[in-house]
């Protein structure tokens, strides 16, 4: 005991020492410095830190007011002071032990002191301290003034016992009796005896029990139960444990919770893995054996290897033969069937008559094989014999094996009998057979004709008899009896068979035997150079699975008996699916290898293994070509046998690989085939989801039938999304559609989820709006504001688009009056809109200079130029022209767009003539220039005339501009030429308010520039009044007019110059002032012109930009060569003079580049027109031109939406009947040329059509100029000539760029031959390659149609008077009759002397006939394309527009037919006016 | 008989090794859907960013569809190029995002990455430039077989698509 308190004393201090260090520094950092290590080092260590702590505050400045005044009021001894509170704090500290040392034991010194300090000296402690500080700054003491030392206290362990005791209570461990427990005077009761179940109390040890219970009573609360024990739960802890317990957790896991080890896998970048391979991948092998080869034929053969080759197989099929004994098995069979037949009948005879028939063959074959084997073999020693030597080793033996002839003979003959019977037994049946049918018919014949007979003999109708035969129908024939077949004659059959099929009696049975055992002749063997080469190749087999080189073989010489042999097995452990198997039988040569054949083997079947599996013999052969230059046969190549080459023989190499493909035995005998319930393929994850019976792991299942049970059977639940796509599968297969459908649904379920069905989607109209908008249809194309609700989108809006879907497929007759019209206007729109995709297509590719606006730097020399012109002296009266600016097209909108027309002045207008005035001149020759001014004299003198209503003037013109149906019109002024100078404004806007450059190029609209005369009549009634009133009426008569197409303007920007008044033949009412023309000749080109002109300026503000030619490169079919001449040509043609167009290649209807002279070829016009004018080539010139004139002229880039000048060769332009300038400058420059002429096509610009193309030809030593739109001709130095610059010359063979300085026809020279003025393409250093033309040799022309012109007069006849009464709603519309059938009288005139001079013969035949009227009218003249523009023509003129009440109209319609469907239609229009 | 209307732009792109991007993009839709009018597929221009590595294209996408069912919601798919100093381009990303089915303004953050190739192709990539490819694009889209692919991931292309349904409510669907 003693040592135990000596321990427990000294461990004391440790403990505590030990639980100073182990507290946490910082909690005690608050209080105190630094946690003290030992007690009595603390005391240093804690003045240090005092010293550390107080130094700072010093330097860190001014001292607290508290230390200030301890500085003052310190008396500097604090020594006794300190101890004694020392001694203080430590008597009381060891009193608090004394209660407190049980639970202070852990705590430790550390707490001590906070107590300490947190006790009722705190604030002395902290005072001390404070004072401590003092000293510590102040005194310099050593720190033994301020430590004791004292020994650890202890306190004796009885002693501490005792103290304790008096505080605690110890539970003692004995029992506690029970009536200490039960309440008083009461016995304690059991439950368990009363029969009430009490569960079994968790078990306590009786001590703990025990001293709980003392415990409790000593605490005196009730925790007693009635029996007097502690009151308890049952306890809760079962008894049987719930979770079996695991016993060696390796064996006995449930399989499927079994887990395997696997190692990192590396993928395999295959598609197809074999299923549930994971585990054994590798474990499926397959053995590849490759035994050998075997060529059936090969390149190195000679053609005696030919031969052998071919005799062993032949053997091979007789040993084949042999080996299943057909023939034999089917002789016995025919025996015992006939012995057969013999004791049971007939049962057998069909079975046994087959069989004879099938021995028949087999024995047949048997022979022919035999046959061609002897005759191989013959050929084969007649090659032998030939070549001298022999190099196979292959021998035919024939063993003959001697028969018994007489015996022989006995079996042929009793064969031959044998067949016979039984032929006559079939014979004999088929007679019974006919026998019974023949009774059959002849019943029912007999019975019909009993009934005939008693109908005919009834007392019926003879009516009611007749109908009776009418239904017993036609009588049927009487049957014939059959007869029997000769027999003899059967045996004769019998017989010859016999002699075909069959061995002859007493002849030996021949049975061939193949050897190896020739002699092979050596001498010229090893020259023959076969030999040599075939101990060079050798061949080698690659095994590729899955398309994949696996191995291969060794290389084997090839054999001289052409077989190789390998004998390698390979050993394949596969992990993907097996997909092919292919060798592939390569043949070397040295080092070089060349693939020779590929064999595909067929993929095993997962129970064919190794061992078991035969071996294959696969045939190969090979395409490819080889030929040798010595004996060798070749491949590919035809030889003969013959000596004379005939009958020709093509061998291709050939041969039999034989090998085995097998799936390998693996160990204990497994198979190592990959499960064969997989479907190859079937495990591709996208194929998975469509393939609807793996999904559910159910593959194999290809019978819809046994499916559907299966789905029965298993109970699949229709709910699970998962088996839908079976369910919908089997629901198919049930409604009884078991087939599969064979299409394939992209989206299974999409129409369960759709909101809506195909059918109303397409049934929108917004949406169709919107779509077509995007789509760019035309009429859509701009369409703004597509409303948001269905209902406001009108059905209309779809109308002209469905009209003109519709139209497109129907022909409207109506529209073209003519079929043929109307097959080439659908052709034509054909072709148009082909083209418009492709330009559409092109229009949305752009270049960076479509997107990006770049100014260009100014370089110093524009820059110099610029600063020259400040310095210039102002000059203003001659103002500079001012570049005006440019718009694009795209921000344009409707009203922004105006046409500006300037009418300067007119030359030239015909001049009025008093209307009832006598026929003055009545002469024939009008031509005639003098008699032709006489005329003008008169009709100048008769304006003095009494009749004329105002005379002072000769007319008083004004010019009405129409565009788009809006009217503008110039002031009146007077006199034949008259000068306005006025300008019009006129407003456009563009179709469908597409503002785009495609769209404004397609506007189809022309400006009519039409000329009026302006009449006043006075019709003031009463004399009296004329005085103060002026009652007059104006009419307005038409004079002439000027078309120009709007995408002319648009194009050319502005139209400047002088234009030919288009004026009729005729004018009613009017003359020339002079007409000074009139010869036909080529001298009357030198005079004026004849006709009025016009001179115009028209441009368009603001001045928009014209669309750019299509970038396009056209392919072509040029030489390339040919190619860059012309660009080089073009490019230098630009770079010297930019403004003179010049042409190479131009682009054909197809759309490909073609170099232009061979557009031009002599071409002779239809024969008709030369034969018009026999005795005068001027006249069928003209003609001709006329012709050419009248076919329409359509542009290119209104039909085509774009510039792009397509050229159709001549014979393509006459079936359109449609074409461009140049398309008629073509025809005409060829037909020019086929009449003998010197021609060629000008291109070059005039107005105004802009770049265009004329004709010039060389008559006489001039120059002649032919506009071939017009049919009309031009010197070179005429004025009025609308050619305003030359760009090129073209004829057949060259083309000639014009380098002149001028380019105006009237300035330059048109000698090709002189190379200054003219540079030719085709010139010595690059010659004419002789181009072939692409125009047809001849053209053919259609006949003339009269009948069809009739018609076609008739129609439109019928449809202008219906108009002109429709533009005259308000007015009857009278005809006259007498003046319409002389005007229809007088067309073909005008059409014969195409329209000219024949004006006053006319107008004095008509007035002398009309005297009381007052007639204005003019014949007009268009080429026939279409009912609209003749309609328009006449419209124009205003003819209509008299509104005197007792006006009459006369109108006649000529229709001129030419060849090939040209027309030429003449509308003769007037107007009479009753004078009287 | 629902209408979407697809109206934004492709911001730009960024997070990519090289600037000078383009982006090439379509917008795949299933079988129920009809283009009324828009493009559908575009390329932006080349953009060399100054100042950060940001390539700014701000390529409009304005689309206008009629649908007749919710399958096959639009989706947009991007191809973004990098244009060398040479010319030359090469593919620097692929990536897909669904147009938000949610009306209203979004700013979407499409994720791009590129296929790796051997090591043999990525140092052919690395000196003349050039890089593997996806033989049909439409794995961008599709997900079938992406598992066998090696990627890289690279930048990323911000998109803004405001997005107005129509007619979706009538059919049960709320957005």
């Amino acid at each position: 005991a003693e040592s135990l308190l000596q321990q427990e004393a000294l461990a004391e201090p440790a403990s505590r020492l030990q639980g100073l260090r182990d507290r946490d520094p910082l909690t005690r950092f608050d209080t105190e410095v630094r946690p003290p290590v030992r007690l009595v080092p603390e005391r240093c260590q804690r003045l240090r830190c005092r010293d550390d702590v107080a130094t700072p505050q010093v330097d860190s400045g001014l001292p607290t007011a508290e230390e200030a005044y301890n500085f003052f009021t310190f008396n500097f001894d604090p020594e006794p002071l300190e101890e004694a509170a020392e001694q203080k704090k430590e008597r009381r500290f060891v009193e608090d032990r004394g209660v407190e040392e049980e639970e202070e034991e852990g705590g430790g010194g550390g707490e001590e002191e906070a107590q300490v300090e947190d006790g009722g000296e705190g604030e002395s402690g902290s005072e001390e301290e404070d004072k401590e500080e003092d000293g510590e700054l102040f005194i310099d003491e050593t720190a033994q003034d301020f430590l004791e030392v004292k020994k650890a206290e202890y306190l004796g362990y009885h002693s501490r016992v005792q103290r304790e005791s008096e505080v605690l209570f110890t539970p003692s461990l004995r029992t506690v009796p029970t009536s200490c427990k039960v309440p008083e005077n009461m016995q304690p009761r059991y439950l368990e005896e009363e029969g009430l179940y009490v569960g079994e109390r968790p078990p306590v040890s009786l001590a703990n029990q025990n001293i709980l219970e003392n415990r409790i009573l000593q605490q005196d609360e009730k925790w007693f139960g009635d029996d007097g024990r502690v009151l308890a739960l049952t306890d809760p802890i079962k008894q049987s444990s719930t979770r079996p317990p695991l016993f060696n957790l390796e064996e006995d896991l449930d399989p499927a919770l079994q887990t395997v080890y696997r190692k990192a896998l590396k993928t395999r970048h295959a598609s197809r893995y074999v299923a549930g391979l994971g585990e054994t991948a590798g474990r499926c092998q397959l053995d590849v054996d490759v035994s050998g080869l075997i060529f059936s034929h090969h390149p190195l053969f000679s053609r005696e290897h030919v031969l052998g080759v071919r005799l062993v197989q032949l053997y091979d099929q007789h040993l084949n033969r042999q080996h299943r004994n057909i023939t034999g098995l089917l002789t016995d069979k025919v025996v015992h069937a006939f012995l057969l037949v013999l004791l049971l009948t007939c049962l057998l005879c069909l079975a046994n008559r087959n069989t004879r028939r099938l021995r028949d063959v087999e024995q047949e074959k048997d022979r022919t094989l035999l046959k061609s084997t002897l005759k191989v073999w013959k050929e084969m020693k007649a090659l032998r014999e030939f070549q001298r030597f022999t190099n196979t080793a292959y021998k035919l033996h024939l063993r003959k094996q001697e028969v018994n002839q007489s015996r022989d003979e006995q079996d042929f003959e009793e064969e031959i009998q044998m067949e016979l019977v039984e032929l006559q037994g079939e014979l004999e049946e088929e007679y019974q057979r006919k026998i019974s049918q023949y009774r059959q018919q002849l019943e029912e014949w007999k019975a019909w004709r009993k009934k005939q007979v008693d109908l005919l003999t009834g007392a019926d109708d003879e009516d009611e008899d007749e109908q009776e035969e009418k239904d017993l129908g036609s009588e049927p024939p009487k049957p014939e009896p059959p007869e029997r077949q000769e027999l003899s004659l059967l045996e004769q059959q019998v017989r010859e068979k016999a002699a075909r099929i069959r061995r002859k009696p007493g002849e030996p049975i021949l049975v061939p035997e193949v050897t190896l055992s020739e002699q092979l002749t050596y001498k010229p063997f090893y020259f023959f150079p076969p030999f040599s080469d075939v101990a060079r190749r050798s061949l080698f087999v690659k095994v590729l699975y899955n398309d994949k080189e696996v191995s291969r073989t060794d290389r084997r010489p090839l054999g001289a008996d052409f077989r190789v042999h390998f004998g390698q097995i390979f050993n394949l452990k596969i992990a993907n699916w097996p997909e092919s198997v292919r060798l592939q039988v390569f043949e070397a040569s040295g080092s070089s290898s060349a693939l020779l054949a590929e064999v595909f083997v067929p993929l095993p079947e997962s129970t064919v293994l190794t061992g078991s599996a035969p071996p294959q013999e696969l045939e190969f052969s090979s395409s490819q070509r080889v030929t040798f230059n010595h004996e060798g046969v070749g491949s590919d190549v035809p030889f003969s046998f013959e000596a004379d080459g005939s009958n020709k023989l093509t061998l291709l190499t050939s041969g039999k690989l034989s090998c085995c493909v097998s799936w390998a035995v693996g160990e204990n005998d497994i198979p190592l085939a990959p499960p064969t319930s997989q479907t190859p393929g079937g495990i591709h994850g996208a194929l998975r989801q469509t393939d609807a019976i793996a999904c559910i792991g159910a593959s194999g299942l290809s019978d819809m039938k046994r499916l559907s049970k299966w789905a029965a059977e298993s109970r699949l639940d229709p709910n699970d999304p998962s088996n839908v796509v079976l369910m919908q599968l089997l629901t198919v297969a049930s409604s009884g559609e078991v087939q599969v459908p064979d299409y394939f649904r992209l989206e299974q379920l999409q129409e369960e989820f759709n909101f809506v069905t195909d059918e109303e989607l397409q049934k929108s109209r917004r949406f169709r709006l919107l779509t077509l908008r995007s789509q760019e249809v035309v009429e859509f194309r701009n369409y703004k504001n597509v409303p948001a609700v269905e209902r406001e989108v009108s059905e209309k809006v779809f109308q002209d688009y469905e009209k003109r879907l519709r139209d497109g497929e129907v022909v409207d007759t109506k529209e073209h009056l003519d079929p043929h019209r109307a097959v080439v206007a659908k052709y034509l729109k054909k072709i148009r809109e082909s083209v418009m995709n492709r330009f559409l297509i092109a229009k949305h590719h752009f270049l960076l200079s479509d997107l990006v606006q770049e100014d260009e730097v100014p370089s110093i020399g524009v820059l110099g130029l610029n600063i020259f012109k400040l310095a210039e002296p102002k000059r203003p009266l001659k103002p500079r022209r001012k570049e005006r600016k440019k718009v694009t097209a795209q921000n344009l909108a409707d009203g922004n767009i105006k046409l500006l027309v300037n009418i300067i002045r007119a030359y030239d207008i015909p001049v009025r003539k008093p209307h009832p005035s006598k026929p003055a001149v009545a002469s024939k020759s009008a031509r005639s220039f003098t008699e032709a001014f006489v005329a003008a004299q008169s009709s100048q003198s008769a304006l003095h005339g009494n009749d004329w209503p105002l005379n002072q003037v000769q007319v008083r013109p004004f010019v009405e501009v129409t565009f788009q149906r809006s009217v503008r019109q110039t002031t009146t002024a007077d006199g034949p030429n008259p000068c306005w100078n006025e300008e019009l404004e006129l407003p456009f806007s563009a179709p469908n308010g597409d503002y785009s450059t495609s769209s404004l190029q397609s506007v189809k609209d022309e400006v009519f520039i039409n000329i009026f005369d302006e009449m006043t009549f006075d019709i003031t009634e009463d004399d009296r009044e004329r005085g103060s009133t002026v009652h007059t009426r104006i009419e307005k008569h038409w004079l002439g007019s000027v078309k120009i197409p709007f995408s002319t303007i648009y194009l050319q920007s502005r139209i400047d110059g002088t234009f030919k008044v288009q004026s009729p033949p005729v004018l009613l009412g009017y003359s020339k002032e002079r007409s000074l023309a009139g010869e036909g000749g080529y001298d009357s080109v030198l005079s004026l012109s004849e006709g009025s002109f016009v001179t115009l300026f028209i441009t368009i503000q603001p001045q928009l930009i014209p669309g750019e030619s299509v970038r396009e490169k056209f392919d072509s079919q040029e030489d390339e060569r040919l190619l860059h001449a012309a660009e080089a040509f073009q490019r230098d043609a630009a770079l010297r003079f930019p403004g003179r167009p010049c042409l190479t290649t131009v682009i054909d209807i197809s759309g490909k580049a073609v170099f232009i002279t061979r557009y031009v070829r002599p071409l002779s016009p239809p024969q008709e027109l030369l034969d018009a004018f026999p005795n005068s080539p001027q006249e069928a010139t003209e003609l001709v031109a006329r012709y050419v004139s009248l076919i329409p002229s359509l542009p290119d880039s209104v039909s085509f939406t774009s510039i792009c000048d397509l050229w159709s060769t001549s014979d393509q332009f006459l079936a359109l009947l449609a074409g461009d300038e140049e398309e008629h400058a073509v025809l005409l420059c060829c037909y020019f040329l086929a009449m003998g002429k010197k021609a060629w096509l000008i291109i070059g610009t005039a107005i105004p059509e802009g770049p265009t193309a004329y004709v010039l030809t060389y008559e006489q030593g001039r120059y002649l100029i032919w506009d071939p739109g017009r049919g009309q001709y031009y010197g070179q130095y005429d004025t009025f000539c609308p050619l305003q610059s030359v760009g090129c010359l073209i004829n057949a063979d060259n083309v000639w760029f014009n380098t002149q300085v001028y380019d105006a026809p009237m300035r330059m020279g048109f000698d090709v031959s002189r190379s200054k003025l003219w540079k030719p393409f085709f010139s010595r250093a690059f010659p004419n390659p002789g181009l072939s033309s692409v125009q047809p040799e001849e053209l053919v022309y259609r006949r003339v149609d009269k009948v069809a012109a009739a018609e076609l007069q008739d129609r439109i006849e019928k449809v202008l008077k219906e108009k002109i009464m429709e533009w005259r709603p308000r007015h009857p519309t009278r005809w006259n009759r007498y003046c319409t059938s002389t005007l229809r009288h007088f067309l073909p005139k005008l059409e014969q002397s195409r329209g000219r001079d024949v004006g006053d013969e006319h107008r004095l035949e008509l007035q002398s006939m009309l005297g009381d009227y007052r007639i204005s009218g003019f014949p007009l003249n268009v080429p026939f394309s279409e009912l609209q523009p003749i309609v328009e023509a006449v419209y124009s003129t205003g003819v209509h527009n008299v509104e005197v009440s007792n006006v009459e109209f006369a109108l006649a319609v000529y229709v001129h037919p030419y060849a090939s469907n040209v027309l030429s239609v003449w509308v003769y229009l007037a107007s009479l006016v009753r004078t009287r | 008989m629902a209408e979407l209307h697809i109206i934004g732009q492709i911001v730009g792109a960024s997070g990519f090794p090289r600037s000078s991007l383009f982006c090439k993009w379509g917008v795949h839709t299933g079988g129920a859907w009809h283009l009324l009018s828009g493009l559908r597929e575009g390329q932006t221009q080349v953009d060399c960013p100054q100042a950060s590595d940001t390539a700014f294209w701000s390529h409009p996408i304005d689309l206008h569809y009629a649908t007749k069912g919710l399958q096959g919601w639009p989706k947009l798919h991007l191809q973004v190029w990098h244009q060398d100093s040479f010319g030359r381009c090469e593919l620097f990303g692929y990536g897909y995002c669904h147009v938000p089915s949610s009306p209203g303004h979004h700013r979407l953050r499409c994720v791009t990455w590129r296929p790796l190739g051997s090591w043999q192709e990525q140092l052919a990539q690395m000196f003349v430039g050039g890089g593997p490819q996806l033989r049909s694009p439409d794995v961008i889209y599709t997900g079938a077989d992406r598992y066998r692919l090696h990627t890289v991931a690279m930048g990323t292309v911000e998109l803004e698509l405001g997005i107005i349904l129509r007619h979706f409510d009538k059919h049960g669907v709320e957005s």
